[in-house]
């Protein structure tokens, strides 16, 4: 029976925030509101099921570690800025959650992005093998002799285009603009990637939505999309144009 | 108004149909186009696959039912070898509002592989910190997740027999939406307990993934709903991915249509222009 009533929620939702296609209309605010009500009232739950009562209440009271009261105290300073004459006691929550965050990130950022990225990037241009000196120059191969060329002219190319003390005029023009094929390429590959995620999702819900046809779920599909399609020219017939007036459709 | 110019002004509700269908319809009827397997989704299929059985693989569920489409599949595929393989599993998330969902998958692939929780999987849930909790887990995981998702004191539980810090585990993979993430992991985890990494994430985080990859930081990489479909293939039992890959064709395809059209229509048009500019 849950499944059955899981199915009609999930399409009717999925219908309804599809409908925002058309034009924003009550349906699609219905399924919006529902679902950032139910995030945030699932995320608060959570939190505070697991930090209130098991990582607090538990270990204190029914196993007696009295000294989880010290990360108790600090957390509960942040709540003194609700208190304009105690506002101040939180700055030492702040302080002590960025003074522990920063000393934790730093040494370990600079290490993973900074370091091993500069060394990944200063790569042999030959390589040493008991031949001699070898040119591999696959570009299918990540690791090729040509790639390793690609890849420290890519590098200093951008890093020449984000200069701005040099005017970019000559040598240092040809190299600005080699930066920008290059961050053009960048983007394009990211916004590939971006429409192939996109469509995923689509591919997702259309993929429940066609599970959802089937008679063993009662065909929440196909009930509930005539359902909204008819909802929705009742609301732009009558409701919809006084409320909200025309979209622009382009 | 020229020809070029109308389709330019095209209303966008037509190019929504166009491409809900181009997708609709590989769905409903697919062909089965080939899908090859890259070397990223190798790299984590191979290296799981070399783990002898009772190895310690921790899986963290790092995205919330928004990425459901793209991750959960991964999910179950890398499951479904890791369980077959007769690994331990250890399944968490570092996302809270992805825990029933992280929940529901390690259970639903444990039960389909006869897999008893406890013993051979545990799943730990969330605990809050990001980074505070991967530093713990590296220095004492009883003390990051005293009890698992149930309740259960995790010290009592067969599945963590001999597993004491993130040093014991043999391969992490992060199935990631944002962040906290694969970077999270390599940052506050592998680049200090020395544990190997894999990745799994969708296909808007994945180009900003690559430079981890090439430089080893991680040693594989699963890239949205195509690389769940190629580990599917890999793993020999298809699912939703691979239902999927005929629909994700076609729709590029439409779009790269689109986008070539779109190109053609504009300097039509702006050539129209011109030329009615020089008449005047």
């Amino acid at each position: 029976m849950s499944i059955v009533l899981g199915a009609w929620v999930a399409t009717g939702l999925t219908l309804f925030i599809f409908t925002f296609l058309y034009r924003d209309n009550p349906f699609f605010k219905l399924a919006e509101h529902l679902y950032v009500g139910i995030s945030v009232g699932y995320t608060l739950v959570k939190a505070v099921d697991t930090v209130g009562v098991r990582l607090l209440y538990v270990p204190m009271i029914e196993e007696g570690d009295w000294s989880l009261l010290i990360p108790l105290g600090i957390g509960l300073l942040m709540l003194a800025r609700y208190v304009p004459r105690a506002a101040w006691l939180s700055r030492w929550a702040f302080a002590f959650i960025v003074g522990v965050g920063s000393g934790l990130a730093i040494p370990r950022v600079i290490s993973s992005y900074v370091l091993k990225q500069i060394e990944d990037t200063v790569r042999p241009l030959v390589s040493m093998t008991p031949d001699g000196l070898t040119f591999t120059a696959s570009l299918l191969n990540p690791a090729s002799n040509l790639n390793a060329i690609v890849l420290l002219i890519g590098v200093i190319a951008v890093l020449f285009y984000f200069f701005f003390s040099v005017e970019h005029t000559g040598p240092v023009r040809v190299a600005a603009r080699t930066g920008i094929v290059f961050l053009m390429i960048s983007f394009g590959a990211a916004f590939g990637y971006t429409v192939m995620a996109r469509m995923s999702l689509l591919i997702g819900r259309l993929t429940d939505l066609i599970e959802f046809a089937d008679p063993q779920y009662g065909s929440p599909s196909l009930v509930l999309l005539a359902a909204t399609v008819i909802g929705l020219i009742v609301w732009s017939r009558w409701g919809g144009r006084a409320r909200t007036g025309p979209t622009d459709s382009r | 108004m020229t020809f070029a110019d109308r389709m330019l002004r095209l209303d966008r509700r037509i190019i929504f149909l166009l491409v809900g269908l181009c997708t609709l319809i590989p769905l409903l009827y697919p062909v089965g186009l080939a899908i090859n397997i890259s070397s990223e989704v190798r790299g984590v299929y191979d290296y799981i696959d070399s783990l002898p059985e009772g190895s310690v693989f921790l899986l963290s569920l790092d995205f919330d039912p928004a990425s459901k489409p793209e991750l959960y599949p991964q999910a179950i595929a890398l499951l479904r070898h890791a369980f077959r393989k007769n690994l331990r599993v250890l399944g968490m998330t570092l996302w809270v509002s992805g825990t029933g969902m992280a929940e529901q998958v390690i259970g639903q692939v444990a039960s389909e592989m006869g897999k008893v929780n406890g013993k051979d999987y545990v799943f730990f849930g969330w605990s809050p910190g990001v980074s505070a909790i991967i530093i713990s887990m590296g220095q004492d995981l009883y003390k990051a997740f005293p009890s698992d998702y149930y309740g259960r004191p995790t010290n009592t539980l067969a599945v963590l027999q001999g597993v004491k810090t993130l040093r014991d585990v043999n391969y992490v993979v992060s199935l990631a939406a944002g962040t906290a993430g694969i970077e999270t992991w390599y940052v506050f985890g592998k680049d200090k307990y020395r544990f190997e990494l894999g990745g799994g994430c969708t296909g808007v985080i994945a180009p900003g993934l690559y430079p981890l990859l090439r430089s080893g930081q991680i040693n594989g990489l699963i890239g949205g709903l195509r690389g769940a479909a190629e580990y599917e293939v890999l793993v020999g039992k298809k699912g939703r991915a691979v239902a999927g890959m005929d629909a994700q064709s076609v729709t590029h395809f439409t779009i790269i249509i689109l986008v070539g059209l779109c190109n053609v229509f504009y300097f039509l048009s702006r050539s129209a222009q011109r030329r009615s500019e020089q008449h005047r």
